[in-house]
């Protein structure tokens, strides 16, 4: 569903990411683990080319999105995005940005859009919210709006940066709930994230990233409990 | 105690007796020349609401040329901000009036010149505007742009409906301060003998050698027309406030 190969990715001088080789599969959940700076988010946001990449090449469906001649939008349409700080449009109420996207690059009618709309909104629990405007939502409902915008548009696969990580405490639940009923039903997802109980409950697979490698990747199981390389056991006794 | 009091009625009589005799006040000529004002009082408004409009949607595009990531494309308007802002708007309007107008506009009638006026200030407010439109636009959060273009919009859509619905509320008031220069900076426009109100209350002092009346009158339109905007901006503001507090 996924593949990157040799992808580099520097800002400057500095580089970032070096030589990533990966693979998601489909309906595969993969999580991202590894210190802060250690290149997480840059690599989640070159898979929808929020940045641009210095080297290699990522496939999605076998499409080659670094590609020059690759359509950006079109690639996007397929790829959901979930942000840490939930980027919803304070000016739109909340029925209005999960509509927004599908009417305007789907080309949905706007009855279409909003039965999409509020289907997604009864599956993250916010309903009751439609009519809200963001700036009156408790973070753990802005994010599950987030969620249900990106899943507006249908994509193929979601990608979560470190989604609850500007949540209070007692509301992380409440978007992990979302993020593993999604999972269930099958969606591929690249989840950056510090919640290891997610991690071992619902990822299929862990990556430990550190300074722009990927150090180890194994089953959940596996690399918590047993993990080969010492920068990943450093890691995680700092963090578990 | 009863000399100050002597002193002040004194200075009042002195100011009564130089209002009422001295200065002559003719109002017969202010009665007159009232319909040439008010024909004057339709050419400023008609010059400087030409030149918001066409300045507003000049300065967007200007503003776009701006924040081009290329440097080819993003130097022309560099320039062109550079020299609208910094040379006189008086020496714009002779530019256009006696340099490029000819080109288009034979003779040297009042359509000459209200036009010319209305290019000038167009061409001059779409500077400023356009750094308004700038920063106005780079003060929305960038995660605003990435989450539209997420969503598979392109920049322009992603422009369109995210960030400049967001950025309008913050430009309005240095939007209002810009079309109150405008207004009062179309009085320039007497240079070139375009027919709005400054130039009717030069042509009245020059032919009856009065000052107070034609000065007084015009300064009060002017302030009627630049009170009645700033009120109606601040009413588009609280509109706007109000709203985005649904
Ligand atoms: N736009 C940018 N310009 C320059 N440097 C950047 C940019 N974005 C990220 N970096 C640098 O790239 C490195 C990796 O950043 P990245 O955000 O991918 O790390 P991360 O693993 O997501 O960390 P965190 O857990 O703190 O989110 C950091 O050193 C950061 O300073
Ligand atoms: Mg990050």
């Amino acid at each position: 569903m996924i593949t990157v190969n040799n992808l580099k990715k520097s800002f400057g001088d500095n580089e970032v990411l070096k030589d990533i080789n990966l693979q998601v599969n489909p309906q595969e959940v993969v999580v991202i683990i590894g210190p802060s700076g250690s290149g997480k988010s840059t690599c989640l946001r070159c898979m929808n080319l929020l940045e641009s990449v210095t080297e290699g090449e990522i496939l999605i469906e076998g499409v080659n999105i670094t590609d020059k001649n690759a359509n950006i939008n079109e690639i996007r349409t397929e790829v959901g995005m979930v942000f840490q700080q939930f980027n919803l449009f304070p000016h739109k109420s909340v029925l209005e940005n999960i509509t927004l996207a599908p009417i305007k690059v789907r080309k949905w009618s706007r009855q279409q859009a909003e039965e999409k709309a509020l289907d997604l909104l009864e599956k993250v629990n916010l309903l009751e919210k439609a009519n809200e405007y963001p700036n009156s939502l408790s973070g753990g409902q802005k994010q599950r709006v987030a969620i249900a915008r990106a899943l507006a548009m249908e994509p193929k696969i979601m990608l979560f940066d470190e989604p609850t990580s500007a949540l209070d405490p007692e509301m992380v639940g409440e978007v992990l709930d979302v993020m593993k009923q999604l999972a269930k039903e099958g969606m591929t997802m690249v989840v950056v994230t510090h919640e290891m109980g997610f991690a071992r409950e619902v990822g299929d697979r862990v990556i430990f990233m550190d300074e722009g490698y990927i150090v180890e990747e194994n089953v959940p199981e596996k690399l918590f409990d047993f993990p080969s390389h010492e920068r990943t056991k450093s890691f995680l006794s700092k963090i578990l | 105690m009863q000399g100050i009091k002597d002193f002040f009625s004194n200075i009042w009589a002195a100011i009564y007796d130089w209002i009422l005799n001295d200065l002559e006040i003719r109002i017969d000529v202010i009665i007159d020349y009232f319909p040439l004002f008010m024909k004057g009082t339709l050419y400023t408004l008609g010059i400087s609401i030409s030149a918001i409009v066409i300045g507003c949607i000049l300065g967007l595009f200007i503003a776009f040329g701006r924040l081009s990531p290329y440097s080819i494309i993003r130097l022309p308007f560099v320039w062109y901000i550079t020299f609208f802002r910094g040379t006189p708007l008086l020496v714009q309007i002779f530019i256009i009036y006696l340099g490029v107008a000819p080109l288009f506009i034979s003779g040297a009638g009042t359509t000459k010149a209200v036009i010319s006026a209305i290019i000038a200030l167009s061409l001059n407010s779409a500077a400023y505007l356009a750094e308004i439109y700038r920063a106005g636009i780079q003060s929305i959060d960038k995660g605003q742009i990435e989450a539209g273009r997420s969503l598979g919009m392109n920049k322009v859509q992603t422009m369109w409906y995210i960030v400049l619905p967001q950025s309008i509320k913050r430009m309005i008031p240095p939007f209002g301060n810009e079309f109150i220069t405008l207004v009062k900076d179309s009085s320039l426009a007497s240079a070139i003998a375009a027919p709005e109100i400054l130039y009717w209350a030069r042509a009245v002092n020059t032919r009856f050698f009065i000052t107070w009346e034609p000065f007084i009158l015009i300064s009060l339109i002017y302030l009627f027309i630049t009170l009645s905007l700033t009120y109606l901006l601040n009413y588009i503001e609280r509109r706007w406030n109000i709203d985005d507090n649904r």
